[in-house]
């Protein structure tokens, strides 16, 4: 079982792939539920506060804009802590959550740079049912090559 | 870190089947265990409770249709009043807009996972690169 | 290559001829005696250059930057040294221009300097930076200098204090610091303070180097062998008293008037800022508070360790303004320790905040100048940055450490 970082960091169909075919999604979800159920922070919705842009700084300078970095002081450990990682490319917007352009192209770029399996994938066109079997077909594939562990739950 | 094996847990699983419907799996759970707590949504059932059952329950929920249906975590607790526009007033949290997106694409990876266990050939899929700006040219030209 | 030829200095930019700043680039490399030069590049690769360098930018110019630098680091173009530049306010001109130099860093031995520029970019901006970057280009052999050899001098004729030191064999004999009055007769002071110190004279000493404000003045005074601006002296000499010479650092230098923020890497400057523009973010502010509170300015530090910033209401980073919250929260119950934890939390996160974009703050973080023996500036920095602060021994004797330590190169000449 090997920790897989998706991008889009939230996509439904992604972090079900990964963890179907036996591996750990990093995920956005799992990162916000972390921060709101810090009980000792309230700042609302998300509990990010003006710290979370200043951790950001790891990973963007200051020039870089506030949002940026503070959804970076999130995304940047989600990166370091993967041991793979499958970037989805040319999606439609509403394909997992989108957010922020400048976020994902420094995303994707920390993931690139990172030594670990990536697989990068172009999203299906619409209509085209063979593309889609492509897509899942390369995930599944790239999933499999990685280190399995039988024990773990497939929920 | 919410790496503790009873934590509290929220998974949204999302019905893509011919064969379950959303109450068969909400019944499901329904009779599987007493700490968990369910709410029903137009695209899923979220499904809420210590991390170990939570996992157990949806693990057999998923087996009534593999390939069909489909799950992911989720960052806050069904109704949470820094979320949830029963709270909040106006539109939902924007995380609704593009879950309703993915679900539409749900039918096609379903089919997909299918054909994948099925081992059915891949077909050779044409390649998406632009035109070239020469080729381009030579058939303005040839048009004039 | 020698110290006469002219440097070439790959312009790998997005923006400038818009912004009417290219004559200003232009301008300023001439007077360091480079030439910028555009670097070849392959135009079919600009389409996928976004996935071979790794970011998909929206911008096609910043992909053309992408490609320039790659051009450079596989030897296709052969410069000296790399400029990256990129509008101020451009997040993704931001992201890119940090990778760039990031990327070139890595994979070369080219040095690189990135500068974010307005319309107000002038040449004489760019002039310490563009001298810095030729220093690097032209001087490796110098800069890779690790022992000071020899009895040599440094002499930092600074715009508030004029240092002076003499050295022999990494060891420091003696040490000048006076304020600064006539540029060549306060230098003489320090410099004459150090030799008594010493014990030696002024003809024995082997090699002389000049840093600071002063420097040309100073240097053609004592004839020295060795006169150069402050960011390669300082950040040279903050590795070296540190004895952290090897890989990554980042230097502070909090000065009386200005500052500025290095990032060095194997002792050798990449990135830097120079601050001057506010009072509010140099000593002068920790002068201030000291004069208001009634204390020396040496006895700042140890008050600011024992107070807490957070109980003084500050609303301003300015030397008028935040000096006034200071004095207003004495009125309202706050100790004379909270205020001048307070001063150095404020003159601090102000570098942090607005100095440090260009600047990659790698461990270990060495602050150097006369701030630094302020206890509670080191203190303010590790607290907001949530890293160690190494105050190295001789911290505000750094410029002429510095130089005294390159000056050496001089000796075996």
């Amino acid at each position: 079982m090997v920790k897989v970082i998706i991008y889009p960091t939230n996509s439904l169909i992604l972090s079900d792939l990964v963890e179907r075919f036996g591996h750990k999604p990093i995920a956005m979800m799992e990162k916000i539920k972390e921060k709101i159920s810090t009980v000792s922070v309230d700042s609302p919705p998300l509990n990010i506060t003006p710290e979370e842009p200043k951790m950001g700084l790891k990973y963007a300078a200051v020039e870089v804009p506030a949002g940026v970095r503070g959804r970076m002081a999130i995304v940047g450990p989600m990166i370091e802590e993967a041991q793979a990682g499958i970037i989805v490319n040319d999606s439609p917007m509403a394909f997992g959550c989108m957010g922020c352009a400048r976020t994902n192209e420094l995303t994707k770029y920390l993931i690139r740079q990172r030594e670990m399996p990536i697989l990068e994938v172009d999203y299906p066109r619409e209509g085209n049912d063979e593309e889609a079997k492509g897509f899942v077909y390369k995930i599944a594939e790239f999933l499999k090559s990685l280190p399995g562990d039988e024990e773990e739950d497939k929920a | 870190m919410s790496q503790g094996q009873n934590d509290t847990l929220t998974k949204i699983v999302v019905i893509s089947s011919d064969s379950v419907l959303p109450i068969d799996a909400a019944m499901r759970i329904y009779q599987s265990d007493t700490n968990i707590v369910i709410k029903e949504t137009c695209f899923g059932t979220m499904v809420t409770g210590p991390r170990d059952a939570v996992n157990r329950v949806v693990r057999e929920v998923v087996d009534l249709d593999r390939n069909h249906i489909f799950v992911k975590e989720r960052g806050f607790l069904p109704g949470d009043e820094r979320r949830c526009r029963s709270s909040r007033g106006g539109g939902p949290r924007p995380g609704f807009h593009y879950l309703r997106h993915e679900v539409q694409m749900l039918p096609t990876i379903g089919k997909a996972l299918d054909a994948y266990d099925r081992k059915a050939p891949l077909k050779e899929i044409g390649s998406k690169k632009k035109l070239d700006v020469d080729k381009l040219e030579d058939m303005i030209k040839s048009e004039l | 290559m020698s110290d006469k030829s002219v440097v070439k200095v790959a312009l790998v930019s997005c923006g400038s001829e818009y912004a009417g700043v290219h004559k200003e680039l232009e301008s300023v490399a001439k007077s360091v005696d480079a030439k910028l030069v555009f670097p070849e590049i392959d135009v079919s690769s600009l389409d996928t250059i976004g996935r071979d360098f790794g970011i998909e930018a929206a911008s096609p110019d910043l992909r053309l930057m992408m490609a320039r630098a790659k051009a450079v680091v596989e030897g296709i173009t052969d410069v000296d040294g790399v400029f990256i530049t990129s509008c101020f306010r451009c997040a993704e001109a931001a992201i890119v221009r940090n990778e760039l130099r990031r990327y070139i860093h890595k994979h070369s031995d080219i040095p690189v300097i990135s500068y974010s520029f307005t319309e107000r970019t002038t040449a004489a901006t760019l002039m310490t930076r563009m001298e810095a970057l030729t220093t690097i280009a032209r001087r490796k052999h110098l800069l890779a200098r690790e022992h000071q050899t020899g009895l040599t001098a440094g002499i930092d004729s600074g715009s508030t204090t004029t240092k002076a030191v003499v050295m022999k064999d990494d060891k420091i004999l003696g040490t000048g610091w006076v304020p600064t009055i006539k540029v060549i007769e306060s230098a003489t002071e320090a410099f004459d303070k150090a030799l008594e110190q010493a014990g030696v004279r002024r003809e024995d000493i082997q090699a002389i180097g000049t840093t600071g404000y002063g420097r040309f003045l100073v240097g053609e005074h004592f004839n020295a062998q060795l006169v150069q601006e402050e960011i390669t002296v300082n950040s040279k000499g903050a590795v070296y008293l540190a004895n952290k010479q090897k890989g990554p650092a980042t230097v502070i230098d909090i000065g009386g008037m200005d500052n500025k923020a290095i990032s060095v890497d194997d002792g050798i400057p990449g990135m830097f800022t120079m601050g001057g523009i506010c009072a509010g973010a140099s000593g002068r502010f920790l002068d201030m508070t000291a004069k208001r509170l009634g204390v020396d300015i040496t006895e700042l530090g140890a008050l600011a360790v024992k107070g807490m910033q957070n109980k003084v209401d500050m609303n301003s980073y300015c030397i008028v303004f935040g000096i006034q919250s200071l004095v207003n929260s004495l009125a309202k119950g706050a100790t004379p320790e909270d205020v001048a934890a307070a001063a150095c939390h404020s003159v601090v996160e102000q570098i942090f905040e607005q100095q440090l974009q260009e600047v990659d703050v790698k461990e270990p973080l060495i602050l150097v100048g006369g701030s630094s023996l302020i206890e509670g500036v080191p203190k303010a920095l590790s607290e907001l940055l949530k890293i160690e602060v190494l105050v190295p021994p001789n911290s505000h004797m750094i410029g002429a450490v510095g130089s005294a330590l390159l000056a050496s190169g001089f000796v075996e000449e």
